[in-house]
């Protein structure tokens, strides 16, 4: 049993974390090490692993055994208890300077058991920001250039092009690839237990994000949630369903960004109390009222970024829509994101020229650009829908 | 787990070891107190992954055990506590607490989570207590502040035989304290790098102990990654720095052109009241001739103050500039009621060192190094 067993569909890089870990052992032992660094990029498009691989890198590097995910050191850094392991990422939107200052002090403290120090920077991307007029990225910078003996880096980001070139130069990168639909499809099946039809659409639809495949496996209101979106082009009949329909489709990216971190705020809360001690008996816990205002401030701030990540996971649902339909209007329909829907692509496909399902397709990929620049979405998808209603007005 | 003890003492240990439980914990059962009942004594540990604390007491075990609880609310509650015996006893998921006529329940937190406690290294030797927290509080003042530049927040510990060496610099001063200390092995020879703030703190929780063990976790002469202290029953660990501390010792300069011997109460007072009319971090100029010493500070016509302060200046007239505020720090550092100053020149660092009385000799158990300040014109 390995901790990189985890890892779908991401044995080109297990294999590179592999033979990374035992020279690390080499390093540790004074002798040279090529294949371990200080300073690594994990890059992978949402949902292939990223943070996954990146703590059972961590794991591997502290554990006796390479990472067998059952010691003390392997459990203590899943529980996020581990005085060697760190693993952060922004609370709002951006990293900030502080946040990156404290991680940068804490990264000169040698490693207490023994082996590594390590720290895991989840979005790395968002390390940098036009508000911050001293970067957080320069400040960690510094310390990816002199690192301490004993520290190791680990940035993850979406994309190579996220980063900033001068972090970006002093990473070794770790790609992650999107997983097959077959391989998501094995593990729901093998992993947890989906019925092989359901799984393999789930796999499809998702197209590679293992943590939407398990959703949609799991949770009818996300079947759901898809299903309205394969409706929808059908609905943009007038210019008052096209409002509608932008009003209706950012409530339901709102219910879905509730489900989806609903699960983590609730246990959040139940950390706090459980730190106050609340349920004691003869006793008021101190100071809790006020930890669960803090803990909600933050919580809100998380729920910004994650309504913006459920619009755009929606629109990536809109694009394979016609992404699906140019296939029927080129007639190579044997490999359908959306197969269930059938009916609905055969339809669009009849209504309109491959070119005006072309431009309906660039068309998406402009809004979610223009979305991702933090615009009011509900104005953006009005003007997306009207277009999508009648590629001849565009912009 | 049940046993019985004293409240108020049972008070004070928990109020100690809560003291190392962190602010923002990672996971809820880092917030934890460590509760361990063994035959004669209860152990209470706290961890917030940097520095750990344990405190051990005497006690009547009627029976052993291991249970985890809300630090701050088991603070909160012994601190309330009528000064009676305590019983503590677990009930399945809960802890009772019991004196006089005061009950409360405790929630207990999943103990198998908790990450295990830095082992405590082996003894490496004794230090006085008082004269260890006073050697550390010397140092401490000249370590730095930027977290970029790690090696300079952290004091520098080296032991050679039995003298151990604190020294500390932020690269305008730099405060070097040499005391003596009981080694186990004559030979030892070590080094330790230890976040100036941490190490700080750790001595103040030592203080009442009359004799500190030193604890390096040692291989081949070389410091790994912990270091620990323990007396009067509680113990500490810290993680060490893991960097390059500068090499300090020949910054000390060999010979002197200049040495002046000044009473050192009037000689803070009047650095503060002359650097007062400067605006904040103006250089205070010190001209030290036959005639004593002169301080000035201020620029031009508007704002300038100059005084006068008695000094025995031996060798040649110099006049040299300081950060007023780096110059106080040194000047309260050093013990006795004279302070020594020697120089080389106007743009090397002087050295300072106390002296008991006018006539005794400078300790250089403590030198405090300044840097001058680059005079303008
Ligand atoms: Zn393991």
């Amino acid at each position: 049993m390995s901790v990189f067993d985890g890892l779908v569909g991401q044995e080109m890089a297990a294999h590179e974390l592999q033979v990374a870990v035992s020279d690390a052992q080499l390093v540790l032992g004074g002798q040279a090490g090529p294949a371990m660094t200080h300073a690594w990029l994990f890059v992978g498009p949402p949902g292939s692993g990223r943070s996954l691989a990146a703590r059972a890198f961590a794991q591997a590097l502290q554990c006796q055994e390479g990472g067998c995910g059952q010691c003390k050191d392997c459990l203590d850094i899943a529980n996020r208890t581990h005085p060697d392991v760190v693993m952060t990422e922004p609370v709002g939107v951006h990293y900030g300077v502080e946040d990156v200052r404290e991680l940068v002090a804490q990264a000169s403290g040698s490693p207490i058991r023994g082996r590594w120090r390590v720290f895991v920077l989840e979005d790395a991307d968002r390390l940098e920001s036009q508000q911050m007029d001293w970067k957080p990225a320069n400040v960690l910078l510094k310390a990816i250039e002199e690192p301490a003996p004993h520290t190791v880096w680990i940035l993850c980001a979406p994309s190579l092009q996220d980063v900033i070139a001068t972090i970006k130069s002093r990473c070794r990168v770790v790609s992650l690839r999107t997983p097959s639909a077959s391989e998501v499809t094995e593990v729901l099946i093998t992993k947890y237990g989906a019925e092989p039809e359901l799984a393999a659409a789930a796999a499809r639809i998702s197209q590679g994000h293992i943590g939407q495949a398990r959703r949609y496996v799991r949770d009818e209101d996300t079947r759901n949630r898809h299903s309205d979106v394969m409706n929808l082009p059908a609905s943009l009949t007038t210019l008052d369903a096209c409002i509608e329909a932008a009003a209706q489709f950012v409530e339901t990216a709102d219910e879905r960004m509730k489900d989806s971190v609903k699960g983590r705020d609730t246990q959040e809360r139940e950390d706090v109390r459980q730190v106050y001690g609340v349920g004691a008996r003869g006793i008021e816990a101190r100071g809790v009222a006020k930890a669960l205002n803090d803990l909600e401030k933050t919580q809100k701030r998380r729920a910004k970024r994650a309504r913006s990540d459920a619009v755009d996971l929606a629109l990536l649902d809109l694009l394979s829509f016609y992404r699906d339909v140019l296939m029927v209007q080129w007639g190579a329909d044997v490999s359908l994101i959306n197969k269930e829907f059938a009916a609905q692509l055969h339809a669009a496909a009849a209504g309109a020229s491959p070119e005006i399902t072309m431009r309906r397709i660039e068309e998406v990929l402009r809004t979610r650009a223009t979305l991702s620049g933090n615009a009011a979405p509900r104005l953006v998808l009005e003007a997306l829908f009207a277009t999508l209603r009648d590629p001849a007005v565009a912009h | 787990m049940k046993f019985t003890i004293d409240s108020s003492a049972l008070a004070d240990a928990v109020a100690w070891a809560a003291r190392s439980l962190p602010a923002r914990p990672t996971a809820p059962v880092l917030a934890g107190l460590l509760l361990e009942a063994k035959q004669t004594s209860l152990t209470l540990s706290g961890f917030d992954l940097e520095v750990s604390a344990q405190i051990s007491l005497d006690t009547d075990v009627e029976e052993p055990g291991r249970v985890l609880v809300s630090g701050r609310l088991l603070a909160d509650i012994t601190r309330a506590l009528p000064h009676l015996p305590v019983t503590i006893a677990t009930d399945g998921p809960r802890v009772n607490v019991e004196c006089g006529s005061s009950r409360f329940t405790l929630l207990t937190l999943p103990v198998e989570d908790y990450p295990s406690l830095p082992s405590m290294p082996t003894v490496s030797g004794l230090i006085d207590g008082p004269t260890f927290t006073s050697a550390i509080s010397q140092v401490a003042i000249a370590a730095g502040r930027d977290e970029t530049l790690p090696a300079l927040t952290g004091i520098r510990l080296e032991i050679e035989g039995d003298t151990l060496t604190l020294a500390a610099t932020d690269r305008y001063r730099l405060a070097v304290r040499e005391i003596p200390w009981k080694p186990e092995q004559s030979s030892i020879s070590a080094t330790a790098l230890i976040l100036g703030r941490t190490l700080n703190e750790t001595a103040k929780a030592m203080t009442s102990a009359t004799e500190v063990e030193l604890a390096f976790s040692s291989r081949d002469g070389a410091v790994e990654s912990l270091v620990g202290f323990s007396g009067a029953g509680r113990s500490t660990t810290t993680r060490l720095i893991d960097g390059e501390f500068p090499k300090y010792r020949s910054l000390f300069p060999d010979d002197s052109a200049t040495s002046a011997q000044i009473e050192k109460a009037s000689f803070i007072d009047a650095v503060k009241r002359v650097s007062l009319v400067a605006e904040r971090n103006t250089p205070i100029r010190l001209a030290f001739s036959s005639e004593g010493l002169t301080l000035e500070a201020g620029t031009g016509d508007e704002a300038q103050a100059s005084e006068s302060v008695d000094a025995q200046v031996t060798g040649e007239e110099i006049l040299i500039a300081f950060n007023p505020q780096y110059l106080v720090d040194g000047l309260n550092a050093v013990v006795g009621d004279y302070v020594s100053m020697t120089f080389v020149s106007s743009s090397k660092p002087a050295v300072l060192t106390g002296m008991l009385t006018a006539d005794a000799k400078p300790d250089s158990s403590y030198r405090y190094l300044l840097m001058p300040v680059r005079m303008a014109g």
